[in-house]
């Protein structure tokens, strides 16, 4: 059986016509129950993020030789998860790859809300939040500037550059199909409402000539900044000397890891998605296979990074690094670990075999995998590596509060609160580029 | 508590007093007639309101002795931002350590040694430093009680004058006074007194603590009461048995120093110490063998050792094979060796060690005997035996009882007898047991409040002077013995100087600001050891033997409101708020628990559930509780803090495992055998440093890419002598005090996030039976490559010019990424908002130091504030800050002077040259963080005829 990126049917017009009517005039009746969840689980990030600014971090578990926690972790997981929107939408634009017309908006949605996920935690993560844009050089009558040296510094402008450029690049994306619903919409309310989100995109040889620029540039912009951000925050760590951390493969290291749970977060999304709003004519077996390689082939990177890891431990025999990898691997966060390289990288390997790819029950069962084995990836790298550093007399243990698995829980609801959001009231595919991936498809003009 | 409250606190509280209305008459008519009508709800609003005009209008300096309302302009002699110092003591147990206080705008607000005090050469206890927290309690008592109801003092003295009338009467009979340990000449001199005027009249003497033994230890080796002073600096070879020498003994701070000048091979020859210990303690620490031997043991040892160096009787067969090296050892250094035994062991094994160190040729030369520093060396057993008896019998109508607090310390009859006083007086600091039990209750004068006077371990006099007016209106035992004596208005100065009326003023005045009276140190006396052999009783047959030991810091219970001293780790086991049974790890292994699990305890008949905690070293036929805990009446912070195994009763003792667990606060937050010491706490024998001088140092670490640092004058810098430090955390609490660092809970240690500026890190080395313990002060390194400072994003911490890493409070966001990246893991984080919540009095801070607020780090600056008051001091003259001009609070504190401090460009200076020393080396120095702290590596002066298993 040959895969097509394509079902046969599939015309232009009753494309736009059945994507526009999602969000005109489809009734959803899967979508307010999960809705009024996610509001709940946003009601709880409400309570966790009061409270934690009223009393102050010390609800959470960090304590004096683990001053980093849930908070350092949730944000590198929702980082790297946000990767795989910009890797799908900006690096395969720009390789010309076709598969990814169909996916591209849900990937760059997922994102956008990911990357607002991870945003949140580096400012609540602070000893004093309302200090945050301390961090921002800008002028001031003391002629204090921020401190050039520290990564963190670098950190908060590489998130603000692809936050903002993620939003930028999304936006774009969306002018095009905004002015079609704008065209579409029966009610006033939506036509004023698309039709000033459009902002005046009529469909001009001109205007599509520089939306196409616009567009180019930014996906160029895009790709090496999702590198770039992942490389940072990897920098975090390598830039410390603490033991487990003091790595030059980190930036790598952390792009991989990244990749693999954006990967495996757009197969999460887009396998259910495609079920409930019947999308199966534009994305089709084909782009589940294609998205399942790129699982494993990632998967492959992160476990060399891995091996790595444990390789230079040993290579360096540094007393104390080899003293912490012992205890990672052998104390008391050895689960961690251990399910680490299990969901990582051994649940992974099960997509050499086709029919696994094209299993779509087992393919959400291995990219869940990945996802939380992402999350133990990077409490295996903040926890252990703090709780056994040089000196032993510093030695200790971290226990994640409840209030910090609430402020997990809150940012997951937060997420999907957003994208819900996003199915209900946009395009869930990019129109615009399925149209002329039809016509190109299909050899007519 | 009830509403005991003299002073106000608020507006409405002093709405009746017609003082205060003419006073604000005087200023605001309006709002006198106001306050005369007495508020109604509308007012309270314009009363708020007026509480900051009248804060500010009372301004008139007033009468000492009324109210103490802030001044504007300050009393003469008081310069804000210059700070004084005035010497007096601190004394526990009747034995007097030279202390100063430090005022800082007429406040008391620091203790620190006094350097003229032969107790104190400067050190100072973390006893003596918590006291400061103490006189500003919040729950100390505020006023005199009857029947456990507020009354005045007034009342008091109208009963007790009917009661006087009574006694005289009875020319004494039925009255009694129960005091502590008594040094003080003044009190002596009173209660003389009282005794010529009220014949009858009897002293009972009873400290919580009891040195029975080795005041009758004296008596039966010389026949008389006699004190033995130990000049430990001569001391060649000290053998230590159970013995408390540099922890809790009259005169340990002063011990500590004498020893540890012996400790430092570099510095000159060492001695060596032998410990032979049934529980840890701070001289096996320092010991170069340390024995575990339980009371079987013990007992052997001293056969064994009268055998080979009194020839007198014959050594059981079993003694311990290292016993005869000693032994050869102690013998071969006849006037350069000492015995010492600690005052929980028989009085007979004291006798024998007195024979043994006479036999070794000690006296005069390793130790002195003086006449007793005690007023009445009795027998307090007895003495309180008798009391409790006379009580029950009814034949007590008067019991005072000054400043003890028995009801809880002494056996239960006590306070079951008490009850059968029907006029019974307590005075007392703080609201306690004794003070619930006893008919009346009088608010006593805090030490820092009071006249009086005190000797030291070696019989020194000091004047102790008052810091403060007392706060509560409270009054000294010796003011209160007054009033016993008739006098209508006792004056505490006037008692204390006609006892040393034979001193001109300024001989009074010199012996005020010195602390010392000179002269007055005891003399050598000169009495024959008895003949005769000594008989030593047999150890009691005891599976297990239960050691109730003083706790370190809490004592008896006295100190059990100090959240200091709560939060202190505790030398050996680090463990803070909680005092669970000490066991050993095979007794452990045998009732199958772990750290925390609770095991029940039988004894007498009465049980107690405790948690237990396995303390390396400790004999295994021995468990250990510290007193002091579980107290019943006390203030906020000690409730609910440990248990009182006083409850449990005389005879053999059980225990058995009794299923579940109990949270056990520490603040070494792993298992304490997993972490290796090596490189960490650098150390090897006498032998080792002999034959290679340079046997503790590594290759230097690799050159760094990074300029180096800019090379100025001044360069702080920093050495700690690991020989010399014995843990006793005197310059933790010196750290905590000085630079305001916050107690933070036991809850809060649970999770990890203790203050402490500066610890004292405790590494095991060997076998967990009897292991050897590595010490380490740790402190923020000041490094010069310092890897904090390159990743904090706002440049909160920084180096300064004169190489001190200086942290900017005001600029920290708290990233924390600064802790991450320290490899000695110095910085602390305040949480929560710590400082705001603790229980420390704002007059106990010092006000050069910033308090810290949530969400900031914190660490050791070096004590910043003390090296810019030294530059204003040398701005001023336009010279240099000279070598020793600048003492971090650490440093002052360390009886054993282990740490030096200076500028290390200074090749002359004291840390300069101790920075020279080949043990001195750099932790963690392949890091390449180039710390300003170095440490001297530990030597043991290791008897090559004894070979340890772990050697």
């Amino acid at each position: 059986m040959t895969m097509e990126i394509l079902a046969p049917e599939v015309t232009a017009a009753g494309m736009t016509d059945e994507i526009c009517d999602i969000v005109l005039t489809r009734r959803l009746r899967w979508w307010l129950p999960c809705f009024v969840v996610a509001l709940g689980g946003l009601g709880l990030l409400g309570a966790a993020v009061g409270w934690l600014f009223y009393a102050g971090i010390g609800i959470w578990g960090i304590d004096w030789p683990v001053v980093w926690g849930l908070a350092i972790i949730n944000y590198v997981w929702w980082i790297g998860i946000a990767s795989g929107g910009t890797f799908i939408s900006a690096f395969f634009f720009l390789m010309r790859v076709e598969w990814r017309t169909a996916l591209n908006r849900i990937a760059e949605s997922m994102t956008l809300f990911a990357a607002a996920c991870a945003g949140i935690f580096p400012i609540l993560h602070l000893g004093r939040p309302w200090f945050f844009y301390w961090l921002f050089p800008y002028p001031n009558s003391m002629g204090l500037w921020p401190q050039f040296r520290s990564p963190l510094l670098w950190d908060f402008f590489a998130i603000l550059a692809y936050v903002v450029s993620s939003v930028l690049f999304w936006y774009l994306g969306l002018l095009p199909d905004l002015a079609s619903l704008r065209d579409r919409a029966a009610g006033r309310t939506g036509q004023i409402v698309y039709g000033s989100l459009a902002l005046g995109f009529r469909g001009t040889a001109r205007q599509w000539k520089h939306h196409r620029a616009a567009y180019g540039v930014m996906a160029a912009i895009m790709a090496p900044l999702v590198v770039s951000v992942h490389s940072i925050v990897g920098l975090d760590f390598a830039g410390a000397q603490t033991p487990g951390w003091h790595s030059t493969q980190f930036p790598p290291f952390f792009v991989f890891g990244a990749v693999l749970s954006g990967f495996a977060s757009v197969l999460f999304l887009a396998i259910p998605l495609r079920r409930l709003l019947r999308l199966e004519a534009y994305i089709t077996e084909r782009h589940l296979d294609v998205l399942g390689k790129l699982l494993l082939t990632s998967s492959l990177c992160v476990a060399y990074a891995y091996a790595m890891d444990a390789f230079s431990v040993f290579y360096g025999a540094e007393p104390a690094e080899v003293t912490m990898f012992m205890e990672r691997a052998f104390g008391l966060y050895a689960p961690v670990y251990w399910t680490t390289i299990l969901f990582n990288i051994l649940a992974p390997q099960l997509l050499w075999s086709r029919r696994a790819r094209l299993s779509q029950p087992l393919v959400m069962a291995i990219s869940l995998a990945v996802i939380v084995g992402m999350w133990l990836e990077r409490y295996e790298i903040v926890v252990t590596s703090l709780h056994r550093t040089n000196l032993p007399s510093a030695w200790g243990v971290y226990h994640a509060t409840f209030w910090d698995w609430a402020t997990l829980a809150g940012t997951v609801a937060l997420f999907f609160a957003g994208f819900l959001l996003f199915v209900r009231l946009l395009p869930v595919l990019s129109m615009f580029e399925m149209r002329e991936l039809i016509a190109k498809r299909r050899g007519r003009p | 508590m009830s509403a005991r409250t003299p002073t106000w606190r608020s507006l409405a509280e002093h709405e009746g007093d017609p003082a205060f209305i003419a006073r604000v008459a005087a200023e605001f008519p309006g709002l006198a007639r106001v306050l005369a009508e007495g508020p109604d709800r509308r007012q309270v609003l314009k009363l708020m309101g007026a509480s900051l005009a009248l804060g500010l209008g009372g301004c008139d300096p007033g009468d000492p002795k009324g109210r103490i309302i802030p001044g504007i302009k300050a009393p003469p002699g008081i310069v804000p931002g210059i700070e004084n110092e005035y010497a007096t003591a601190s004394v526990l147990d009747g034995y007097a350590t030279g202390i100063r206080v430090r005022h800082q705008a007429g406040r008391p607000m620091q203790v620190v040694g006094n350097p003229a005090h032969p107790a104190s050469l400067g050190a100072v206890d973390p006893i003596a430093q918590a006291r400061i927290l103490s006189l500003y309690d919040p729950d100390r008592s505020h006023g005199v009680s009857h029947g456990n109801q507020q009354a005045g003092w007034a009342s008091f003295r109208e009963a007790f004058e009917r009661r006087r009338t009574a006694i005289d009467q009875r020319k004494g009979d039925g009255l009694r006074i129960l005091t502590g340990t008594v040094t003080s000449p003044t009190l002596v001199a009173q209660l003389a007194a009282l005794q010529g005027r009220y014949p009858l009249m009897r002293w009972h003497q009873c400290q919580a603590v009891s040195r029975d033994a080795v005041r009758l230890g004296a008596r039966l080796a010389y026949g008389r009461p006699v004190e033995a002073v130990y000049r430990l600096d001569r001391a060649d070879v000290i053998l230590a048995i159970d013995s408390d020498l540099l922890s809790t003994a009259p005169g340990h701070l002063r011990h500590a120093r004498d020893v540890a000048g012996r400790r430092n091979p570099v510095a000159g020859p060492m001695s060596r110490v032998y410990a032979v210990e049934s529980t840890p303690d701070l001289i096996g620490v320092m010991a170069d063998h340390r024995f575990v031997a339980g009371p079987r043991e013990i007992h052997q040892a001293l056969t064994a050792l009268a055998a080979a160096i009194l020839r007198q009787g014959s050594p059981q067969p079993g003694a311990p094979a290292w016993l005869a090296a000693v032994a050869q050892d102690l013998a071969a250094h006849p006037g350069r060796a000492l015995i010492h035994i600690g005052p929980q062991q028989p009085a007979e094994y004291h006798a024998l060690v007195h024979a043994l160190n006479e036999a070794l040729g000690g006296r005069g030369r390793t130790f002195d005997l003086i006449e007793p520093v005690e007023a009445a060396p009795i027998d307090q057993a007895t003495s309180l035996g008798d009391l409790i008896a006379d009580m029950a019998d009814g034949r007590i109508q008067d019991l005072l009882i000054l400043g003890e607090n028995p009801v809880f310390t002494a056996p239960p009859a006590f306070a079951e007898a008490l009850k059968q006083v029907p006029f019974s007086v307590s005075l007392g600091v703080e609201l306690d047991e004794t003070a619930q039990a006893t008919t009346w209750h009088l608010p006593e004068a805090h030490p820092l409040e009071a006249w009086s006077d005190a000797r030291a371990y070696d019989g020194t006099v000091t004047i102790l002077q008052p810091q403060v007016q007392p706060l509560f209106g409270a009054h000294s035992a010796h003011e209160v013995l007054a009033l016993l004596a008739g006098d209508r208005a006792p004056d505490g100065y006037a008692i204390v100087r006609a006892t040393w009326a034979k001193l001109s003023d300024d001989a009074w005045h010199g012996a005020l600001s010195s602390g010392v009276v000179s002269g007055t140190a005891g003399r050598p006396v000169d009495p024959p050891l008895r003949s005769g052999a000594t008989v030593l009783p047999a150890p009691p047959d005891r599976q297990i033997t239960l050691l109730l030991r003083p706790d370190p810091y809490l004592w008896d219970g006295r100190f059990a409101n100090s959240a200091w001293l709560q939060e202190l780790p505790r030398p050996l086991t680090k463990l803070v708020w909680d005092n669970p049974l000490l066991v050993a790890s095979a007794l452990a292994r045998r009732l199958g628990v772990g750290n925390g699990d609770l095991v029940k305890l039988s004894a007498g008949g009465a049980t107690l559930t405790v948690p237990v905690w396995i303390q390396p070293g400790q004999a295994e036929d021995c468990v250990t509780a510290h007193r002091g805990w579980g107290r019943r009446q006390v203030g906020a912070v000690g409730k609910n803090a440990g248990f009182d195994f006083l409850a449990l009763g005389d005879g053999p003792l059980s225990v058995e495992k009794a299923g579940g667990t109990y949270a056990l606060a520490t603040t070494e937050h792993h298992n304490p055998l997993d972490a290796a010491p090596d490189g960490v706490v650098r150390h090897g024998t006498l032998a080792g440093f002999t034959a290679d001088r340079q046997f503790l140092q590594t290759p230097d670490p690799q050159a760094s890419l990074y300029p180096p640092q800019p090379a100025g004058t001044m360069a702080w810098g920093m050495s700690i002598d690991l020989n010399a430090c014995i843990g006793c955390n005197a310059c933790v609490i010196a750290c905590q005090a000085e630079n305001n660092v916050p107690v933070v809970g036991k809850d809060e240690v649970l999770r990890e996030r203790e203050m402490h500026w500066l610890r004292i890190d405790r590494y095991f080395e060997g076998s967990v039976e009897a292991p050897r313990v590595l010490l380490q002060p740790m402190l923020c390194m000041h490094c010069e490559e310092a890897p904090c400072e390159v990743v904090c994003p706002v440049g909160a911490t920084v180096h300064d010019a004169e190489g001190l890493n200086v942290m900017v409070y005001n600029r920290c966001v708290g990233t924390r990424f600064c802790s991450n990246n320290c490899p000695y893991k110095v910085r602390r984080f305040n949480y929560f908002a710590f400082a705001r919540d603790e229980v420390r009095s704002i007059q106990a801070r010092n006000q050069e130091v910033s308090v810290r607020a949530r969400g900031v780090m914190e660490k050791c600056s070096f004590c910043i504030q003390r090296i810019a008051a030294a530059r204003i001091d040398a701005d001023k003259e336009d010279r240099a800050i000279r070598d020793g001009e600048v003492v971090t609070a650490c440093q002052a504190a360390c009886p054993t002077q282990a740490i030096s401090f200076g500028n290390i460009r200074d090749q002359a200076s004291a840390v300069a040259r101790r920075k020279a020393s080949p043990l001195a080396y750099a932790l963690l120095g392949e890091l390449n963080t180039k710390p300003r702290v170095t440490y001297e590596g530990r030597v043991r002066n290791a008897n090559p005829a004894i070979v340890e298993p772990s050697a």
